[in-house]
């Protein structure tokens, strides 16, 4: 995910009377929380009370009187563990199980913004880190109030209640219903008569049952069973199958289609042309999925030429040089003066990296359902980011952003994919222009082919070696595509959703302009590099933006994908250099006393080296070496690698992970 | 019209012959279970069992296989009563994403019905065709070993079960 990494997440207490709760209709408790200053949407707002059919558009939390618990999850759950994290911070302060929640997917709404973002966005790690304090206090605060009602009940004061369990135990030992037990769901009608607490006093670290401790998947059962729903299982009455023909550069128009071969072949119903937003190409509607593949393979259209230059990966990186030449670009680092260094240097050290495309294969290839409506469009997709998908279809169709309602589902796979919204802009406009409820399915051919690349990028690395054999300065000069330009267009409308249509256009170019001043800077290309832990006394780090033509995305641990593996190579090549004398360490050493600074890192590397026996490698075995910080997580892996019959082998990988607090053991261990 | 047996039901299907399996059960039988992953046979995600041998379905045309018995992941076990294999993927928490999980149970469930005791490099053999986007086989592997672990009895039981299903 993008590395916007300039704001810490929103945990201040002011927070908390935004917290509210309502009685539902029939008997219970709903507690949601409302953010100050943000735009209501349809989905959105304030809760209604009384009503049962809203609540899961805008709850949080609800308790009905069957004692029953229903969580909205704000996050998507792509693997990455949102599903049972989340549940987990929640059962904890209210004092249930875990896996007595049940669990749905949120629709869009300001509430469940990503509180670091600003936009409700699943990714860069965020999500436990941003929800940490709001969703536990709105799990203390309604554990609070059922309390209240409990000791009311009996008549004894709250101290003398415990919540456990779901239910809330009378612990008065002179009562007369002493150790007696009323559930929450019996509870939950009159505590939402109660005024939330103004002061929610959260767990302490030591009293957690659940965090750090839960070892379960909440999800498991239904993904054992095949019953968990992924977008691509939507199935909706009267539902037909569309595909999509796209051209091969992505500003490329139509310029016509022969359709004379389609349109009589078996299921085939609709074969139309469309130009909007993230939606440009030609679209086959049949009656089932296999019937449009096949019958897509009749289909010829006609492009117009592409306005991009002609590129491939000897010019791109050719264009990276270039620019990184005539420009320094951005200065991301500088500590010390590394231009003197460098002058006084006895022998200079350098290294090239060049650094792929990669597709983010999400083994769920994209898809997307719609429906439009007269009264709305409803859209039900695999996405990161609900509110930009709203965004991206209402772009596509005649539909205002308060006339779409977006379901979230399962995603099988995301890696930062799913941000760019194009497969809903298609399903959108394809269901909009074919007047019926439509899926859209993405070969994997063409998943592979269209998809928002991890950008490639050049880098080159200096270190500067001085008359004592000291590494006296380090430069690291990159260039190589922004992710942020490629999603602003539907990021900026999400977080202004109070804007009409008309403004998306401005708010996109006002979105480019003020990127790391209205927006967060996009720092996805160098993250990992400009915070190079290593101790020298000259530092410089320089990023050159420089855009390819070639549409590029977020991906799985974006900047650090790439910086982890060049800082370390390039570390590791200087450990390795029989010029850096003083040193005179192992790889190990090495970057040990150059981390000094950082006690957590060394305390990480310390404990691979001591678990992997640093040294002393498996039978026929070499061990490699390396740390980096990602996302404020401390990794050190130390791998024997050994190379049989002429390949690679990886023997053993020692992974140690400084993570902070854990939620879930087992889904932190691999 | 097609006839076909899934999960013991007999069906008669109105498709041409060159229809994949996969899209069959899917889109017109509603079982979603199995997944669309590649359409090339390459990644394992639409593994069913054709008269108890783990096919690519998404290559398979349902022509090739009229008249016989297929098991879809909705086959092998419910809530109430998952299979061992299920079990066993419960236990050791195998999904993430969860995506290719249909598909690898399908093709350990083969595994271990011709092979009650298989070792890594079996393992590796049998389930190197399902691919993992989240990279859980480690514990793929883990969850085998502890089905093919579990006593006896209940390992006899596991057979009967697909024997049955065969």
């Amino acid at each position: 995910m993008t590395s916007f990494s300039t704001k810490e997440p929103t945990t201040d207490s002011s927070r908390r009377q935004f917290l509210k709760a309502t009685g539902i209709g029939t008997g219970g408790l709903m507690m949601t929380i409302a953010l100050p200053g943000c735009a209501t949407l349809k989905n959105g707002g304030i809760s209604q009370a009384g009503n049962i059919e809203q609540w899961d558009a805008n709850a949080w939390l609800r308790i009905d009187s069957d004692n029953s618990i229903h969580f909205v999850l704000d996050r998507v759950e792509m693997g990455q563990g949102t599903y049972t994290g989340m549940t987990s911070l929640l059962a904890e302060e209210l004092e249930v199980d875990p896996a007595a929640i049940e669990v749905s997917f949120a629709g869009v709404d300001s509430v469940y913004r990503n509180t670091i973002y600003g936009i409700q966005i699943t990714g860069g790690s965020t999500s436990v880190a941003s929800s940490w304090q709001i969703v536990r206090e709105a799990g203390a605060a309604t554990r609070m109030m059922l309390t209240k009602a409990a000791a009311n009940t009996w008549g004894i004061k709250e101290s003398e209640c415990r919540a456990e369990n779901g239910a809330v135990i009378n612990n008065a030992s002179s009562h007369k219903f002493y150790q007696q037990k009323i559930t929450f769901g019996q509870l939950a009608t009159i505590a939402a008569t109660y005024s939330v607490p103004s002061d929610i006093p959260l767990k302490d670290k030591a009293d957690f049952k659940v965090i750090g401790k839960y070892n379960k998947r909440l999800d498991a059962i239904q993904k054992v069973m095949g019953t968990a729903d992924y977008g691509i299982d939507t199935d909706l009455p009267g539902m037909k199958y569309a595909v999509f023909s796209r051209a091969g550069r992505w500003d490329s128009q139509v310029k016509s289609f022969d359709d004379s071969k389609v349109k009589n072949m078996p299921g085939v119903e609709q074969v139309f042309a469309i130009d909007k937003p993230n939606a440009v190409g030609v679209a086959i509607v049949a009656n089932s999925y296999w019937q449009a593949r096949q019958a897509q393979k009749a289909l010829h259209v006609e492009w117009h030429k592409s306005e991009l230059n002609e590129v491939n990966d000897a010019s791109i990186f050719k264009q990276y040089k270039k620019d990184l030449a005539e420009s320094r670009g951005k200065n991301v680092r500088s500590e010390g003066d590394f231009e003197q260094a460098f002058e006084d240097a006895k022998l200079t050290i350098s290294a090239e990296y060049e650094m792929p495309f990669l597709a983010h294969a999400t083994l769920e290839p994209q898809n997307c359902t719609a429906w439009a409506k007269e009264e709305g469009l409803e859209v039900w997709a695999p996405t990161q980011s609900p509110d930009m998908a709203q965004v991206a279809a209402a772009k596509a169709t005649d539909y205002s952003l308060s006339d779409i309602t977006v379901h979230t589902t399962f995603l099988g796979g995301g890696f930062g994919r799913r941000i760019n919204q194009d497969f809903v802009a298609e399903a959108a406009a394809i269901s909009e222009v074919s007047g019926q409820p439509i899926k859209l399915i993405w070969s994997r051919e063409e998943d592979t082919q269209r998809d928002w690349y991890r950008p490639s990028s050049y880098h080159k690395l200096s270190a500067s070696i001085d008359k004592d054999g000291r590494i006296s300065a380090w430069n690291h000069r990159m260039a190589g595509s922004g992710v942020f330009d490629y999603f602003v267009g539907d990021a900026a409308p999400a977080q202004y959703s109070f804007a009409p249509k008309f403004m998306y256009g401005l708010l996109e170019s006002a979105g480019k302009i003020g990127e790391g001043i209205i927006a967060p800077a996009d720092g996805s290309i160098f993250e990992g590099a400009e915070a190079l832990p290593y101790d020298f006394d000259n530092i410089n780090v320089d990023y050159k933006k420089s855009d390819s033509g070639i549409l590029v995305g977020n991906w799985r641990s974006v900047g650090y994908s790439h910086n982890g593996f060049i800082v370390e190579t390039f570390i590791e090549k200087l450990a390795r250099s029989p010029q850096v004398k003083s040193h005179n360490k192992d790889s190990y050493q090495f970057r040990y006393d150059l981390l000094n600074k950082h006690p957590r890192a060394q305390a990480v590397l310390k404990l691979a080296a001591q678990k992997a026996h640093w040294g002393s490698p498996l039978p026929g075995c070499s061990q490699g070496i390396s740390i980096h910080k990602s996302f404020g997580t401390w990794v050190a892996q130390i791998a024997d690698v050994k190379i049989e019959n002429q390949q690679i082998k990886v023997k053993r990988i020692v992974c140690v992970v400084d993570c902070g607090q854990v939620v879930n053991p087992n889904i932190v261990v691999a | 019209m097609i006839k076909l047996t899934v999960n013991g039901i007999e069906h008669s299907l109105d498709v041409t012959a060159d229809t994949p399996l996969l899209w069959v059960v899917r889109d017109y039988l509603n079982l979603k279970g199995s997944k669309f992953g590649c359409g090339a046979g390459l990644c394992g995600a639409c593994t069913m069992h054709l008269n108890g041998s783990p096919i690519r379905t998404c290559i398979t045309p349902i022509g090739s296989v009229a008249g016989q018995a297929i098991t879809t992941i909705e086959g092998l076990g419910n809530a109430d009563s998952l299979s061992s294999v299920q079990q066993a993927w419960v236990e050791h928490s195998v999904p993430q994403c969860g995506y290719c999980q249909s598909g690898q149970i399908m093709a350990a469930t083969a595994l271990l019905a011709n092979n009650a005791n298989p070792s890594d490099q079996d393992i590796d053999n049998a389930m190197s065709g399902n691919i993992c986007r989240c990279g859980t086989y480690p514990r793929i592997k883990a969850a085998i070993h502890s089905v093919a672990n579990k006593d006896a009895t209940q390992r006899s039981e596991l057979f009967t079960n697909i024997m049955e299903a065969k």
